[in-house]
């Protein structure tokens, strides 16, 4: 680990610098996009730099063979490598503590890198994509404050830190989807956002609450202790004390099991945030944001806090039994749920989007059966593929003038070659392509096979929903190979379609997509190569899609995955899921190749040699096409119910304000003095005073009058 | 006892200063014409300036003397007055933190009026300061009738405030809030006469020894309930809050929100709580409904509101339902999380009805359809705005977290379904800033007169940037308060407990 200055830097730098930007008028936007620039870079090589030492100075590579005796025996019992930097305090009250703090463990040392790094490179490609707009100063700071927020986040001690991070990258979410405010897409979507993570966050307090009911502490060291050795606790109010995992809580009309109803709450708050079914529904808006908060954001790293809590809180979710079957079962309808709406979008962001929501829910049910490393694990990768898609596409869309619609792109691989080949790279990254058995792969390939093997795995044991989960799995794996290779084809090969549309349709686009109409290259209108700023961070990030799983395999998820994790992820003595994955049958190995190919191949069928038919199948709208272009009616549903429906009571409450509650009350009081003493509605400012002194003045003489005959002068 | 009374030094300066203004005005009134009347206007803000100014500085030394290590009464003068009725000054955690929110929040009232008061400036000066004595008062007085005095006497400044400097409906708001605070001050009358009686006295420290009987609490309880929560407002008397505020000028209304709510909290923590304890247990499930009703009903009127003043008032009536919602969990997270979310929404409410005043000052409408795209021409007033949304929906870091999330950690130990309520509340408050946020300050311009629309002045900027800091350092640094409350809390508790 580094020394704490240096951890200090990386975590609060970037919290210092955003604050430049509020002065960007007396400093400039070169000085704010400079100085947060280099301090997000740098404290993302300081981070990288941990995560490597801290990988190779694990020691050498066990063979595989000799391990797999190891790891069962080595599940209890490990010592828990973490260490805490104390801030100082942040709310005292009785026995509710929390402290601004830095918790430095592996968990957080994987997010860390993570989030400076995809974050750095996002500030440096900004200076290209964002190079025309006139809030250059007011974007970078937002983005160096989204990564306070969420550096915070991931190294908070307790839940309260924790819940601070998390409504803070919410803010900074909600600041960055709207950034380009003077347009009503980006607005509605923005606030569409805060809401919907709102309601999960609705989830988050009260688990949090329920946990210093139940442990009458909100840390996560000694909460997370008492699960993990089954401590006897005393909730408050309660006489007796019982082991936590069997203690049974009022949770409004019921009795429940307390790690259960805390699981589930603090779940929401995960399915919020990283926009699982029923909560999604903000996701896809979100990409009315620039494209390199979407890359930052809304696919490497916000909206994997969820997935990085239940990892968190490991140990509840081991002791749960109805809460990480809910995980399970939320994530495999969620990556199979947004695939299928993901195969029908036009819009190259959303596409990217759906897949994004599609692959969290793969990082969710595998956390939910129990391989949490897995989740993590695809998480690292997913972060480095995902991150280069959206900057790929935002290459692309710059390159395109900002249409973002695949229908006008096609061919696009001769203009921008170099976008193109990062694309390549992401999308067979995000496939998952490589060979069983072997070392050769890309990063996705590593993490997926691992989930859906141990998924797999977990199925076979019984454990809650890993059958479907795996199933669900395996056909998402089929439509995300489909919906890639969809999008590859239709930008950047066959016939150009954009020239067919002339200057002023795009132009038209352009406002509806809220970029500033003062394009630099509004003359020409040819395709172009993204400039070398743009271009490095897809360089780097093709990198890591290519080498991230094979490099990291060994220490996230097999041989050396104890010492790696050190206890920062926990796992039940009889949970072995990580272990069994290694003995399941041939076929589960080769099957998520066999789909994807399969997937490539009905693309490259309808995409690439007979193009009309994908476009058929749109314009004959079958029912099933209409279910997945319409994200299967989620927000009609919603609008119709929820938001009418909150409307309306809205409206009937304020009307019985003024009806029923003035009526009876101030009203009906005037309208019955008025009517008993007619010149009494003459009232004028003037006789405001004496009405006043009157009133107190007869207040004060029936006191008087009460006290005498209650005998007060006696 | 004994030494300087600096809390009745601290109480009666800005009395002492209004009279003063009264004086000088009544001696120079023959000199007077009608250009000069505007400047006798700046002189008198400036005086009263001074004055309040004075006052915060006097309640710093009040403050200074104040030792939060203790939780009794402090810094205690009393002079005997008619019987067992004494004048008695004393302040606790509770007190002494209302008292800095108050001599806080009436210079900076006086200092937004600089330019938007031009009618009877003095009388308005002179209100204000009469206005400041009593709160403080309230605060201070340690026994019931003087307590009494102060809390009714305030009505009067506050009803001219609204009456004469108020917008069109200014008698019908102002008569309305009289009413409504005068019929709960009359019950909550027979009960202080009827406690003196029992008691044998009003001195709040016999009273809290005293144990009334529980049946005669349940009555006691009521009617000083129907006082309290009239002034918090608690959902159904809450509806003079939104008229009130629509009329009144801003200073008014941030003092209403700031300081007068404030007033309906610290009576249940001062006297239903330790006086009445079987009376408040019993009630408990009965105040947590309406708690959770408050911030439920009126965050979903708040949404559906046209008018930028009445859904900040509405707001209010929300966020009051957290410090019920704490105060009758009975536990420390609740009691210091109430008394911390009324010092919070002091600042957040002010400074947010401050905000809507500087557009109202140009534009002179609060119809939020009059506005948006402000933050093309006001981009540091959209940044002000934007930072007391985000403390208005009690984003961590601000201030407006600390009271919502401990006043529900403390009511989720008393009742899952009230924290359940609140939480939901959490979501619709996101709801409603966020709409006026992006309605008011985000799009394009489409009113031409904002066109031309200035950004803050100097003035402004005085107002509320004092208010953004302290959002955020309590926001971040809540022990501060907790440390100066937390003896009180105890003791609250405490006496509840029978202890």
């Amino acid at each position: 680990m580094l020394p704490d200055i240096l951890i200090l830097y990386i975590v609060l730098a970037p919290g210092l610098v955003a604050l430049t930007g509020l002065a960007h008028k007396q400093i400039g936007d070169k000085i704010v996009m400079g100085l947060t620039t280099a301090v997000v870079l740098s404290a993302g090589a300081l981070s990288l730099i941990q995560l490597f030492a801290y990988v190779a100075g694990l020691g050498g590579h066990t063979g595989t063979e000799e391990h797999h005796a190891s790891l069962v025996a080595a599940t209890t019992g490990m010592e828990i490598k973490q260490h805490v930097i104390t801030l100082m305090p942040w709310i005292s009250v009785g026995e509710f503590q929390a402290n601004w703090a830095i918790r430095v463990d592996t968990l957080s040392i994987v997010m860390m890198a993570v989030i400076t790094g995809v974050s750095g490179l996002v500030h440096l490609y900004s200076w290209g994509y964002m190079s025309e707009d006139p809030h250059k100063a007011r974007f970078f700071s937002y983005l160096s404050l989204f990564t306070f927020m969420m550096l915070m986040l991931v190294t908070a001690d307790n839940f309260i830190q924790l819940f601070f991070g998390w409504e803070g990258v919410g803010l900074a979410s909600y600041l960055l989807i709207g950034f380009w405010y003077q347009n009503k897409a980006p607005n509605d979507a923005s606030i569409k956002a805060f809401v919907t993570n709102r309601v999960g966050d609705f989830g988050l307090a009260l688990g949090i609450m329920a946990v210093f009911f139940v442990f009458r502490s909100v840390e996560f060291g000694p909460v997370l202790d008492a699960v993990r050795n089954n401590v006897a606790v005393v909730p408050v109010g309660f006489t007796e004390a019982a082991p936590v995992r069997d203690l049974m809580i009022p949770f409004l009309h019921w009795n429940l099991n307390a790690l259960e109803v805390i699981g589930v709450l603090l779940f929401i708050g995960a399915m919020g945030k990283s926009a699982q079914f029923f909560l999604h529904v903000w996701l896809p808006d979100a990409m009315e944001g620039p494209t390199p908060v979407s890359a930052l954001i809304h696919a490497a790293t916000m909206v994997t806090a969820g997935v990085y809590l239940v990892c968190l809180l490991s140990p509840i979710y081991e002791y749960t039994f109805w809460a990480a079957g809910m995980i399970t079962i939320v994530g495999a309808v969620t990556a199979l749920y947004a695939a299928t709406v993901g195969m029908a979008q036009n819009d190259i962001k959303r596409v990217i989007a759906y897949s994004t929501c599609s692959q969290l829910g793969y990082m969710f049910f595998v956390a939910g059966v129990g391989a949490y490393e897995a989740a993590m694990f695809h998480l690292f990768t997913h972060a480095f593929f995902k991150a280069l898609l959206f900057l790929g596409a935002g290459s692309v869309i710059h390159g395109m003038h900002h249409e973002q619609d695949m229908r006008r792109m096609g061919g696009l691989a001769k203009f921008m070659p170099l976008t193109y080949a990062a694309m390549m790279i992401g999308t067979i990254a995000i496939i998952g392509l490589g060979i069983p058995h072997t070392q050769i792969g890309f990063a996705g390939f590593f993490s997926k096979d691992a989930i859906l093997e141990s998924t797999f795995a977990a199925g076979q044991s019984k454990v809650m929903f890993g059958q479907v989960a795996f199933w669900f799995g395996l056909i998402a794996a089929f439509l995300t190979s489909f919906y890639s290779w969809r999008l590859i084809y239709m930008t950047f090969h066959g016939p150009k379609t954009w020239e067919a549309h002339d200057h002023h349709d795009n132009h038209a686009l352009e406002d509806v997509h809220g970029v500033d109409e003062a394009h630099g290259h509004a003359h020409d209108h040819t395709p172009h190569e993204s400039p070398l700023v743009m271009l490095v961070p897809l360089g780097l990030l093709s990198l890591g899609a290519i080498f991230a799983g094979v490099y990291f395999y060994d220490a996230f998820v097999d041989s050396n995955n104890e010492t790696f994790w050190a206890g920062a992820i926990y796992r039940a003595a009889e949970n072995h899921v990580l272990h069994d994955r290694h003995n399941v049958p041939e076929w589960v190995l080769y099957a998520p190749l066999v789909v994807t190919i399969a997937g490539f191949l009905i693309a490259t069928f309808t995409y690439y040699f007979n193009r009309g038919v994908g476009k058929r199948v749109a314009d004959s709208g079958g029912p099933l096409h209409s279910l997945f272009y319409n994200k299967w009616y989620f927000d009609e549903i919603y609008q119709a119910t929820l938001i009418k429906g909150s409307a309306m009571l809205g409206n009937l409450f304020w009307k019985a304000d003024k009806k029923i509650i003035d009526g009876i009350g101030p009203d009906g009081v005037v309208a019955v003095t008025k009517a008993s003493a007619g010149r009494l509605s003459k009232m004028h400012t003037g006789y405001l005073y004496h009405y006043a002194f009157v009133i107190i003045g007869a207040a004060l003489v029936f006191g008087g009058i009460l006290w005498l005959r209650a005998g007060g002068a006696n | 006892m004994g030494g300087f009374p600096i809390l009745s030094a601290m109480t009666f300066l800005p009395l002492a200063g209004a009279l003063i203004i009264m004086l000088v005005r009544a001696a120079t009134a023959g000199s007077r014409d009608a250009s000069s009347s505007d400047t006798e206007g700046r002189t008198a803000l400036l005086a009263g300036l001074i004055i309040s100014g004075a006052t915060f500085i006097a309640s710093l030394a009040a403050f200074g003397a104040f030792d939060a290590s203790q939780s009794g009464y402090q810094l205690v003068e009393q002079y005997s007055w008619y019987r067992n009725i004494s004048y008695k000054m004393g302040i606790d955690g509770l007190s002494i933190s209302l008292i800095l929110l108050t001599t806080f929040l009436i210079p900076i009232c006086l200092l937004a009026s600089w330019n938007s008061i031009h009618k009877r400036v003095t009388e308005y000066v002179v209100a204000f300061l009469v206005l400041e004595t009593f709160i403080i008062g309230v605060f201070t007085a340690m026994d019931l009738v003087l307590f009494y005095i102060f809390f009714e006497a305030g009505l009067i400044p506050m009803f001219l405030i609204i009456g004469i400097w108020g917008g069109k409906d200014k008698i019908y708001a102002a008569f309305k809030f009289f009413l409504y605070t005068l019929i709960g001050s009359l019950l909550m009358l027979v009960a202080v006469v009827y406690m003196y009686q029992v008691a044998g006295g009003s001195d709040f420290e016999i009273l809290e020894k005293y144990s009334f009987d529980p049946n005669v609490q349940t009555w006691l309880w009521l009617a000083f309930m129907a006082s309290f929560a009239v002034k918090l407002p608690m959902w159904p008397v809450h509806t003079w809050l939104p008229d009130a505020h629509v009329q009144a000028p801003t200073a008014g209304s941030v003092l209403l929100a700031g300081i007068l709510l404030k007033m309906g909290g610290y009576g249940f923590l001062r006297f239903s709580l330790p006086m009445f304890p079987d009376a408040s247990h019993m009630f408990q499930p009965m105040m947590f409904a309406l708690a959770v009703i408050a911030i439920v009903y009126t965050s979903l009127v708040a949404w559906r509101q046209t008018d930028m003043k009445k859904l900040i008032a509405y707001s209010s009536v929300a966020h009051m339902g957290f410090v019920t919602l704490g105060v009758f969990a009975f536990n420390e997270a609740g009691v210091q999380g109430a008394i911390f979310q009324m010092l919070s929404h002091g600042l957040i409410s002010a400074a947010l009805f401050l905000i809507v005043g500087v557009v109202y000052d140009r534009m002179h409408t609060r119809e939020i359809s009059a506005y948006g795209g402000l933050v093309h021409r006001m981009p540091v007033y959209a940044t002000f705005f934007m930072l007391f949304t985000m403390a208005n929906v009690g984003l961590p870091g601000t201030s407006g977290f600390i009271g919502e999330i401990l006043t529900m950690v403390g009511g989720f130990q008393a009742s899952t379904w009230a924290a359940f309520g609140a939480a939901l509340g959490v979501i619709f408050s996101a709801v409603y800033m966020l709409t006026l946020y992006r309605r008011t300050v985000f799009g394009k311009i489409t009113n031409p007169d904002l066109n031309t629309i200035k950004d803050m002045n100097r003035i402004e900027w005085i107002c509320i940037a004092p208010l953004a800091i302290l959002t955020i350092l309590f926001g971040v640094a809540p022990n501060l308060i907790f440390n100066i409350t937390e003896g009180s809390a105890l003791r609250i508790l405490n006496l509840m407990a029978g202890g």
